[in-house]
């Protein structure tokens, strides 16, 4: 009984904060005067921007998935499966991009191959011309995003390998060279994965508005942005918000029709019962150069650019003196949004993997679309709910930046549990059941210290999310509250390059530090368990 | 943590950000974070009033905060609006989303560069001026050289559909009438004008030598002046019946219904004082300012040495709502 109470309130309280301000917005834009309007819409088809605006949106996600996949799958075979040195290094490396906000990766790319950037001093005005003609447009998001995007086919790679029956490669070992046991064996197996992959480096590219912006390339999430901010009309950013759901919603289809059962099933094998890895040979060294080249470009180099061009204590003490309060704000809403994150993601992660109710899959389906979803049309949807006097307690404070954070980063948190509850044996619930045990009790006394490894990880990925958040935040933040990657977007009209790259590194460091730190939190709990 | 745990940092973070102290002023802004913070920084520091602010971003076109404050009329969450110009504060008076305060100190700032009812007030103001490439011989002195052939391909101008640009072609609109307006456009149109995406960067194209020529705000061609970038400013149409520069002051608003009304009206006395007229005139922002007497930069004339364009503002904001259709067509949307 408590158990079905506790779980409904979560379910109520998680439709409440991310379904409620999406179907607020829905409402406002076909209601018009108090009578029924569909003119917005009748607008937005009408309009051919608003079709090329789609086709610029297609063509850049697709673009930079196939890339992502095309390198990603491959890297995260060398990375997991293989003798590659400092492969552990590498695929460290090749995480910071995704932990960082997209737009300060734009950013410093622009500051190395900008029209004066630092590669102008170094090869000239005319070739800097070019490279910045090629930075601002499709070529240059494509880029950037990719390089952003690339660690999500590339873990995934190397967490479905992890999956992949030992004994099946084994015996078909036996038979044929491990070229032939990856084509016929290991990468059909680890198929699902790829296509995970594929379709999250879609969606995630479909719902990016800071890096089109940045970069000049016309996509359908900066309309809807555009439409909010620049002009102000609901109506119009909720049309043009509409198209982005949809292709969502769809893509969410084919994930539901196609992936969901194969990418629950996930039992990683353990270190011993794995082969030991693939031996590379005499190819070892130069496939290491090549991974280390990639990861100087794709990560060293835009970190080092951000270090350069902020290079002197002024431009951190300026930083620090104009973004000290943000950074803090930041950290505290990151903070909170983690831990509620990880309370409403492990609850939701319980219901969905014990599938408590058998409206589990909805609610599982509802996170994700709300993940998917563009910040903006989130964003929007709180305002359009929570701006009246009678809710001030909410649009009013920054308790309106925590239900964003909630609406949009559940899935993340919710997913993590399920994997890891997946690796609880359900006797261990019910011994404590039958001794008694009362379901808060068992959660707390039992379920929760077992999953405390997902736990960890779940508040690390809520955190570092919360973070680096800019399109939630920056439509709805309260008067005084905004936080260090907002700052840095209000500062970039005009603001001196030096100080922003400064901001831009801090971010980086606020994100990356803690998340260090954290992360060694469960691999020495791993550590406690198995020695 | 445990539940009671979440509760009692969820309360207390809704208690210290609902707490609203007296000595607390809310501030919408739309000038540039890096030019206004230290201002209401300085505000903050000589008067003990806290200052809460929401900045515009690039992305919004200098909107953003206009448009928030249009969503909040019926729960009003600011004090003052700090236009960075005074067609949006015309807006605002319009919808019904501001009220007027006279401030005494807004008595020498000339009539032209304030609302009659008190609506809004300007100070520090830009002036549409033309950079000019230094290489250019014998350059324009007048915004009517981007129709004419000898500058065919070599002008550039921001996107129309923004900014100060959207205000001065307004303007046009209301000076000359629609039909020479239109015609100047179409021409505009036949000399290949370039357009860039805002007024920063059609000065970098003309300084970097691609454009001869483009029509900016005083503060984008001082700051490259600065920046020892190769570039002249001229003060367009400024011969005898020549009809002037478009001047575009900052305006300060007080908001309808603002939960901090006696703090609002310190930060607009303040906003109007000489002394941040003369902070915001040697700040990198490079803004004329409007009190007579008052010192501005070598780079910069004083108000009174430049003929400006007359112009009701009342009107521009009414003829820039009118003109967006057009001008989207303009730019083949």
């Amino acid at each position: 009984m408590a158990r079905r109470a506790f779980l409904t309130f979560i379910v109520v309280l998680l439709l409440a904060i991310g379904m409620l301000p999406v179907l607020s917005m829905l409402a406002r834009s076909v209601i018009v005067d108090g009578r029924l309007s569909l003119a917005s819409y009748a607008g937005l088809l009408a309009s051919s921007r608003q079709w090329s605006l789609m086709r610029n949106s297609m063509v850049l996600s697709c673009l930079v998935t196939a890339l992502a996949v095309a390198v990603g799958v491959p890297l995260g075979i060398l990375l997991g499966k293989t003798d590659l040195p400092f492969r552990r290094f590498f695929a460290l490396l090749f995480v910071i991009p995704l932990l960082i906000p997209p737009y300060i990766v734009a950013v410093s790319w622009f500051d190395l191959l900008g029209r004066e950037g630092l590669l102008m001093h170094l090869v000239g005005a005319t070739a800097a011309g070019a490279t910045a003609r090629l930075l601002f447009g499709l070529p240059g998001c494509v880029f950037v995003l990719f390089s952003i995007f690339l660690p999500i086919p590339m873990l995934l790679t190397m967490i479905f390998l992890r999956t992949v029956n030992p004994r099946l490669e084994e015996a078909a070992r036996l038979v044929s060279n491990w070229r032939g046991v990856m084509k016929g064996i290991t990468i059909p197996i680890i198929l699902p994965g790829v296509l995970l992959a594929a379709m999250l480096v879609f969606i995630l590219t479909f719902g990016e508005f800071s890096v089109p912006n940045f970069l000049r390339y016309d996509v359908f999430p900066v309309e809807s942005f555009t439409q909010f901010s620049a002009f102000y009309n609901f109506e119009a950013a909720t049309a043009a918000a509409v198209p982005l759901a949809a292709v969502t919603l769809l893509v969410l289809l084919v994930e539901a029709a196609f992936l969901r059962k194969r990418t629950y099933q996930l039992r990683p094998f353990s270190e011993s019962e794995r082969l030991p890895p693939v031996e590379l040979g005499a190819r070892r060294t130069w496939l290491s150069a090549c991974v280390g080249v990639a990861g100087l470009v794709i990560v060293v180099v835009p970190v080092v650019v951000l270090i350069v061009q902020s290079a002197g204590m002024d431009a951190y003490a300026e930083a620090m003196n104009r973004a000290g309060g943000s950074l803090l704000r930041s950290l505290l809403y990151a903070a909170i949004g983690a831990t509620l994150l990880t309370v409403f993601g492990f609850f939701t992660g319980y219901l969905i993997q014990t599938k408590a109710f058998r409206c589990w899959r909805s609610v599982d389906s509802s996170t994700i679309f709300l993940l998917a979803l563009p910040s903006t049309v989130i964003g929007i949807g709180l305002i359009s709910l929570w701006n009246t006097p009678r809710t001030n307690l909410v649009y009013g404070t920054p308790v309106i930046i925590i239900l964003g954070y909630l609406a949009k980063y559940t899935a993340l948190t919710s997913r993590i549990s399920v994997a890891q509850l997946a690796q609880i044996p359900p006797s261990m619930e019910e011994a404590a059941q039958v001794a008694g045990a009362g379901w808060f009790r068992r959660m707390g006394l039992i379920v929760a210290p077992l999953a405390r490894r997902g736990l960890l990880s779940g508040w690390l990925v809520g955190y570092i999310f919360s973070l680096r958040d800019t399109g939630i935040t920056m439509l709805v933040y309260p008067p005084g509250h905004e936080t260090l990657p907002v700052r840095i977007f209000t500062l970039m009209a005009n603001g001196s390059p030096d100080l922003i790259a400064a901001l831009c590194v801090v971010m980086t460091a606020a994100t990356l530090l803690p998340a260090g730190i954290l992360w060694t939190i469960p691999n020495l709990l791993t550590r406690k368990v198995t020695g | 943590m445990s539940p009671r745990s979440i509760c009692f940092v969820l309360s207390a973070l809704i208690f210290v950000s609902c707490s609203k102290p007296q000595d607390t002023v809310v501030v919408y802004v739309s000038e540039d974070q890096v030019f206004s913070e230290p201002i209401l920084r300085d505000f903050e520091r000589e008067t003990g009033i806290e200052v809460r602010a929401v900045y515009d971003t690039e992305e919004a076109k200098s909107t953003g905060a206009m448009n928030r404050l249009i969503a909040e009329k019926d729960n009003p969450q600011a004090d003052v609006y700090w236009a960075n110009e005074p067609i949006r504060a015309e807006v605002l008076k319009q919808k019904g989303i501001s009220a007027p305060y006279v401030s005494p100190n807004a008595e020498d700032i000339p009539p032209e560069f304030r609302d009659p009812d008190g609506y809004w007030t300007g100070f520090s103001a830009r002036v549409r001026v033309l950079v000019v490439n230094e290489g250019v011989e014998d350059g324009p002195g007048t915004i009517l050289a981007y129709t004419d052939p000898r500058w065919e391909g070599r002008s550039v101008i921001a996107n129309p559909l923004f900014g100060t640009t959207t205000a001065e072609i307004a303007a046009l609109f209301v000076i000359w009438g629609d039909e020479r307006a239109r015609e100047f456009m179409a021409a505009m149109k036949r000399n290949r004008v370039a357009i860039s995406t805002n007024n920063g960067e059609s000065a970098d194209f003309v300084a970097a030598g691609q454009y001869d020529f483009s029509l900016v705000d005083s503060d984008d061609a001082v700051n490259r002046m600065r920046q020892g970038r190769p570039v002249t400013m001229v003060y367009p149409d400024q011969e005898e019946g020549g009809m002037g520069c478009f001047v575009v002051p900052n305006a300060a608003v007080f908001i309808k219904g603002s939960p901090h009304p006696e703090a609002a009206r310190r930060l607009i006395d303040y906003l109007l004082s000489g002394e941040t007229e003369r902070k915001l005139a040697f700040a990198d922002c490079a803004q004329i300012p409007l009190h007579l007497g008052v010192q501005t930069p070598p780079e910069l004339k004083p108000m009174s040495e430049i003929k400006v364009m007359r112009v009701d503002y009342a009107d521009v904001a009414r003829k820039m709502v009118e003109i967006q259709p057009f001008l989207k067509a303009w730019m083949g949307l």
